[in-house]
């Protein structure tokens, strides 16, 4: 599974960081360091959606707020 | 001509207490083939000194330019320089370079420490010839420039650094010599140079210098030109015209902004490889695209190298942060302050409707803002800047 963050300005200002460090942290606390690929990409074209996220061709709009049960019921669902 | 360039620098720190300082490095650049640096030390500290110095290195600078003999110029500040009530003497030492069409350097001596030439990192003991004008003994040399040479000139606060307190006889021009000789090898700018030089002697002095200290660096150097694409046009269908104008371009090329790096790669046919490594920074992630050599985020980025560069240009109190630092605005700080002579700026004035939110601190014209006073900034730090809208 693939799971892009963005990283462009608008997102960053509205806590990109947050959510990959949020990510990076549940991603290594539950052992799925080998099916999920933590990407970065610069601007996906949806700012004002930000903190834009992709999982493999579906995009999400995720927040610092609420970047812990993106990562519950989207990627552990998934993974 | 050949294709070296000067790269100078200077900085003072000034005797404890005062406000002013009593030394002062005047440069006048009067075409591309004749720049005169003067570095004057007046007598005593604070305003008396201030005068006589700024006055002594002004006269000297704007009389050299305009291609008047030594012997005027020093006779006239005999003539012009106010008398101390208290010492009855009018003195002020000096130091002066003239790079001429970059490749002579004709340096003329008074009563300053010896200036030091560096040449690939080594010492390098040029002769000198000593002359007497107006009763003042004055050391003349004509030196052969060289890429890499540094020449460093100094004001007697340097050499005094820790009298009495870390050494009994300061700080020797033996040991001052190997100083910068272990840091002019790591490629720092003249800026950052003279920078590390002052900030030793005010470490030496405790902290409350006895004397002002001044050091003024000049590191000849090869051009290096540099190339920075920022933003995309504001026409969409100039997309193709920017890229190939920009990647035609001679030196590295630096790409600021997510939407325009996009289309860099997609004109590239190569993969935009974006980072998720913060580097302990809240500047955002750089990425990678080959056929690029550095690849940012946009506005934050940029608006983080301008700080620096205001900063460079007053205390240089950051350069120990974007000298090391790996994340996207200190790398750009790297190769605009200290690699690059000539800078093309490519600016697009495409609006992102997304930035154009009153809540977020980046519009356009904040934008453009940037791109305008980083450029003014470059060229006081004596770059040559092109900038090119689309």
């Amino acid at each position: 599974m693939k799971v892009t963050v963005c990283i462009g300005s608008s997102c960053h200002l509205k806590g990109s960081r947050q959510v990959v460090e949020a990510l990076q942290r549940n991603i290594a606390d539950h052992g799925l360091a080998d099916t999920v690929e933590l990407g970065g990409t610069f601007c996906m074209g949806k700012c004002q959606q930000g903190v834009c996220v992709s999982v493999d061709d579906d995009f999400f709009s995720v927040s610092p707020d609420t970047v812990d049960d993106f990562f519950k019921n989207t990627i552990l669902a998934r993974a | 001509m050949n294709n070296l360039c000067a790269d100078i620098g200077y900085k003072s720190v000034n005797h404890y207490g005062e406000q002013l300082c009593g030394d002062h490095v005047d440069i006048v650049e009067q075409d591309e083939n004749s720049t005169v640096i003067v570095l004057a030390d007046g007598l005593g500290s604070g305003v008396k000194a201030s005068i006589l110095s700024t006055l002594t290195s002004k006269i000297i600078s704007t009389m050299m330019a305009e291609g008047l003999s030594l012997e005027d110029c020093v006779s006239t500040i005999a003539a012009t320089l106010p008398i101390c009530s208290e010492r009855g003497v009018a003195y002020s030492t000096f130091t002066i370079i003239h790079l001429i069409g970059n490749e002579t350097a004709e340096v003329i001596q008074y009563d300053n420490p010896l200036l030091i030439l560096l040449r690939d990192g080594e010492n390098y003991d040029y002769p000198k010839t000593e002359m007497t004008i107006g009763g003042k003994k004055i050391y003349r040399s004509s030196i052969k420039l060289r890429e890499n040479d540094i020449f460093v000139a100094m004001s007697d606060g340097c050499p005094h650094a820790g009298i009495g307190t870390a050494y009994n006889f300061g700080w020797s021009r033996e040991d001052i010599i190997d100083f910068m000789a272990t840091v002019s090898v790591a490629g720092y700018t003249a800026k950052t140079l003279s920078t590390m030089l002052v900030d030793e002697c005010y470490k030496l002095y405790g902290e409350q210098p006895g004397d002002d200290a001044t050091a003024c660096v000049v590191r000849i150097r090869k051009r290096e030109p540099m190339n920075l694409l920022f933003g995309p046009p504001a026409n969409r269908d100039d997309c193709d015209r920017m890229m190939s104008l920009f990647f035609s371009k001679e030196g590295k090329h630096i790409i600021c902004g997510g939407t325009t790096s996009s289309i860099a790669a997609k004109y590239l046919h190569k993969p935009l490889k974006a980072s998720l490594n913060f580097e302990s920074s809240d500047i955002p992630p750089t990425a990678e695209i080959e056929g690029v050599d550095l690849v940012t985020e946009g506005v934050i980025t940029v608006n983080r190298v301008l700080q620096y560069a205001k900063d460079y240009l007053a205390d240089n109190k950051s350069y120990e942060q974007w000298s090391m630092k790996r994340d996207g605005a200190s790398l750009i700080c790297r190769l605009l302050f200290e690699e690059a002579t000539d800078i093309n700026f490519f600016v697009g004035r495409a609006v992102n409707p997304a930035h154009q939110n009153p809540d977020l601190p980046i519009n356009f014209n904040i934008k453009m803002n940037l791109v305008e006073e980083l450029s003014e900034c470059l060229k006081k730090m004596g770059k040559r800047i092109k900038v090119s809208y689309f």
